[in-house]
């Protein structure tokens, strides 16, 4: 016996306000996720950015420190061969200047440079030309002047001139 | 008055408001921290890129300063770098004078961060100014070396006779390593 004209028409869970309400959740479930999912790999980036950047920092302080080191002893060296170069050159000045010093008529057979001292020994016709030509120049550059004469032969004289800068200090 | 709500709906409208508090709960708990924190971080990682990029500007800067140096100071770095040789030394200054001896080098002595050697030199010349020239040529020598006191010029029948030290200054090799 038959109670309706239709078909029966077979029942489903899924009715269409369930598939609605699903597709509605599942959009916002994924959304949410997805939006976690990003959250987590830039925390992941974030992560290994830092961490690389701390690496690159390492790195480039390393590097800085030898660098500045090496900055340091060129310039160190630098100093060193410009003072070496300048004291040649005040040496030779001081040479040249020693030597320009002693006149043609007297003739030097010994010249011995300390840092402070001078000792000259040589050969003059007499000892007036040593004191004007000689003696006088030396005393306006060094703080004690010895002369001792000893007779040539030749009615020359030899004469032995210790010079010191810096009284009291007589090193070489 | 009676509501009368028919069960599937009712199990929709539980499940849709358990559904809506899970959302609610996982946003406020989980998401909107998680949030918070991605900028505080991406503010911190900007942060640390922009002084890496200064750090890194300043390296560059001191880089360039160095390969500078380096590029004025070439030749004091090699002559600094460069082992003294006796024989060398002789053959090239030899032409100074009418006779050149270099004592054997002694023991180097650490001074500073510097090696120097002392070297007794006695020579001959025939005037003052192959001395003058010898001293304005060690300038440009290959190695670095100052003439010190005592020097003593001697007469030696037409020559005159020459005595002094000489000090060598070379790199630590040690130290040089170390950098």
């Amino acid at each position: 016996m038959k109670y309706s004209y239709i078909k029966p028409r077979p029942k489903s869970v899924f009715t269409l306000e369930v598939k609605l309400l699903s597709t509605f959740f599942s959009i916002s479930f994924l959304m949410l996720f997805m939006t976690y999912a990003f959250l987590l790999f830039k925390d992941y980036s974030f992560e290994k950015s830092l961490k690389s950047i701390e690496k690159r920092d390492t790195q480039l302080h390393t590097s800085l420190a030898k660098m500045k080191e090496q900055i340091v002893y060129i310039e160190k060296e630098r100093a060193l061969a410009q003072s070496i170069q300048t004291e040649n050159t005040v040496l030779k000045d001081s040479i040249t200047n020693l030597f320009d010093l002693v006149p043609p008529r007297i003739t030097l057979s010994t010249a011995m440079l300390g840092k402070k001292s001078l000792i000259l020994k040589g050969i003059t016709p007499n000892k007036d030309v040593y004191n004007f030509m000689l003696q006088a120049p030396l005393r306006s550059i060094f703080h004690e002047t010895y002369s001792s004469f000893y007779p040539a032969g030749n009615g020359w004289m030899y004469f032995v001139s210790t010079n010191y800068i810096d009284e009291g200090n007589h090193e070489n | 008055m009676k509501i009368n709500i028919p069960r599937p709906t009712l199990y929709l409208i539980i499940l849709s408001l358990l559904l809506f508090i899970f959302v609610l709960v996982f946003s406020f708990t989980v998401l909107i921290p998680k949030g918070k924190e991605y900028r505080k971080e991406r503010i911190t990682v900007k942060k640390a890129e922009k002084e890496l990029r200064r750090y890194q500007d300043f390296h560059n800067e001191t880089t360039t300063e160095l390969q500078d140096l380096q590029k004025k100071n070439r030749n004091i770095i090699i002559a600094f770098d460069k082992v003294f040789n006796q024989e060398r030394f002789e053959k090239q200054y030899k032409k100074y004078f009418s006779s050149l001896q270099l004592s054997k080098l002694a023991t180097p002595v650490k001074n500073d961060e510097f090696l120097s050697y002392e070297v007794n030199t006695t020579s001959q010349m025939s005037s003052p100014k192959s001395f003058y020239d010898f001293i304005e040529a060690l300038n440009k020598a290959d190695w670095i070396i100052g003439v010190n006191f005592p020097i003593a010029f001697k007469r030696d029948g037409e020559l005159i006779k020459s005595s002094f030290t000489m000090k060598v200054y070379c790199a630590d090799q040690n130290t040089t390593k170390e950098k």
